[in-house]
């Protein structure tokens, strides 16, 4: 069994809900994002063109709706690169128009710590 | 066997024949020589009409159905044709009434006097763009038909043809089952404004050449302003537009998608699938690059086996024969390009030996 590479990465004091970190690990640049209370952790390389991902626009986005219509919708939970606006959901990961999904680690929190778990192969 | 369906048929009607149907005071108008939106006046030295398309004892081909039967149909075994007036480019009339009324007389003409000489014609009928409402009105008038199977707008036009003005004609069209096709011409006529995107070409030539700038801007504003999402039975026919431009455009619509999905929350899949799944195009003038495996190749690069139709544009003088155009296609292209597509598109009739 391979040895988890559990890195503390912030006091979760640090990521209240909504907020970002960027943060350096193993000389891997890493985005933390507290979505709804959850820590998720995102390599900051775009699937597409290797931009950094996690400097982009955080928010909502518009949700399907007929000719004319806009709905806003997933407030929070939508990650828009810098770089050409790709939208990925930071809950799952995938990108909103492509195959590419963003690079996510597993994340847990112990005793007001955020982990992140580098383990080879390691998948949130 | 197959067969040929030429989609892109032009005939002469005489200015004559038309105040029969004309209502008063489009009537006086027309016959005191007011016929219409200018054009810009570019100078074609081939002319627009092919100056061989006459009978031996002098006739125009296609001035009345028996000679187009029988020295167009006849001659190159065409099993069915579909008529496209050359009056559509009324449609960029600033005088919408009169624009309305030009169309419905020049498709009174067609229904009466060629829908019922030969059983291959079939026929677009014209709509100027100009008042949606009274466009949707004409479809419904005549959209029964059984030769009607079609409606037809220019390619100039004030706005992209997928802004919401004329949506109502989009209904209509679905609610009739018919097709939606523009044919090129009109750009620069009457309200149309410059007929390229970098303003008013220099010569025939230029002008011409630019006319595949109009079908881009057209097929991508059906995309993105959703017509397809809200007229889901709905298909649009690119005439006369050129074909080699589309896989690049096609490929740009989904790259920006990527990027833009957000500003098109309608677009809830690629774009060029959308595309691809509603647009269809006509053949002629079919792009001849030196190397005919170029050709080949861009037709690979979209489902031509249910997009692309032949068309002649017979008379006009940059027209394609159906042999010309069988060469230059691939031989797995050949039926669905000749024939197979227009017979579903148009539900013609395929008799069980084809």
């Amino acid at each position: 069994m391979p040895e988890r590479r559990l890195h503390a990465v912030a006091p979760l004091g640090e990521l209240p809900p909504g907020s970002r970190k960027i943060v350096d690990v193993d000389g891997r640049s890493i985005g933390l994002f507290n979505v709804h209370g959850q820590i998720i952790a995102v390599l900051n390389v775009c699937p597409h063109e290797l931009a950094p991902v996690c400097l982009g626009r955080w928010s909502g986005t518009t949700t399907p709706a007929p000719p004319g219509q806009f709905n806003w919708g997933r407030e929070g939970e939508i990650l828009r690169c810098p770089w050409h606006g790709w939208e990925f959901d930071l809950l799952s990961g995938d990108c909103l128009t492509d195959r590419r999904r963003l690079r996510r680690f597993p994340t847990r929190v112990a005793d007001g710590q955020v982990y992140v778990d580098l383990s080879p192969g390691a998948r949130a | 066997m197959g067969m040929i369906v030429d989609t892109d048929v032009h005939c002469g009607v005489s200015k004559q024949r038309m105040l029969d149907f004309l209502p008063e005071p489009w009537r006086t108008r027309v016959a005191d020589g007011s016929d219409g939106p200018g054009h810009l006046g570019y100078w074609n030295p081939n002319g627009v009409n092919r100056r061989d398309a006459v009978t031996p004892d002098g006739r125009r081909i296609e001035g009345d159905p028996q000679t187009l039967a029988q020295y167009h149909f006849d001659h190159y075994n065409i099993d069915y044709g579909i008529l496209n007036a050359g009056g559509v480019h009324v449609g960029l009339s600033p005088e919408p009434d009169f624009a309305a009324a030009y169309c419905s007389a020049m498709n009174d003409v067609y229904v009466n006097d060629w829908l019922t000489a030969d059983e291959r014609f079939r026929y677009s009928m014209i709509v100027s763009p100009a008042d949606p409402a009274l466009a949707a009105g004409e479809i419904h008038r005549l959209g029964d038909h059984p030769g009607v199977v079609q409606v037809l707008m220019p390619s100039g036009a004030q706005y992209g043809y997928g802004h919401r003005f004329y949506h109502p004609i989009y209904e209509a069209a679905e609610a009739q089952g018919l097709p939606v096709a523009i044919h090129p011409g009109s750009e620069g006529r009457g309200v149309s404004g410059a007929p390229s995107s970098a303003g008013y070409p220099g010569s025939y030539f230029e002008w011409h050449s630019n006319l595949v700038g109009s079908y881009i801007a057209h097929m991508i504003s059906l995309v993105a302003e959703g017509v397809f999402n809200k007229y889901p039975g709905l298909k649009f026919v690119l005439i006369e537009g050129g074909v080699s431009w589309l896989p690049p455009v096609l490929w740009r619509l989904d790259k920006n998608w990527k990027s833009l999905r957000m500003t098109v929350p309608w677009l809830d899949r690629p774009p060029g699938e959308i595309a691809c799944e509603h647009i269809l195009l006509t053949t002629q003038p079919i792009e001849e690059p030196d190397n005919i495996a170029w050709l080949h190749a861009m037709l690979g690069m979209f489902p031509a086996d249910r997009m692309l139709m032949f068309s002649t544009d017979f008379p006009h003088w940059d027209g394609d024969t159906p042999d010309f155009a069988m060469r230059l296609l691939p031989a797995h292209l050949r039926d669905a390009v000749m024939w197979e597509t227009a017979c579903r598109l148009y539900r013609l009739p395929v008799p069980e030996h084809a």
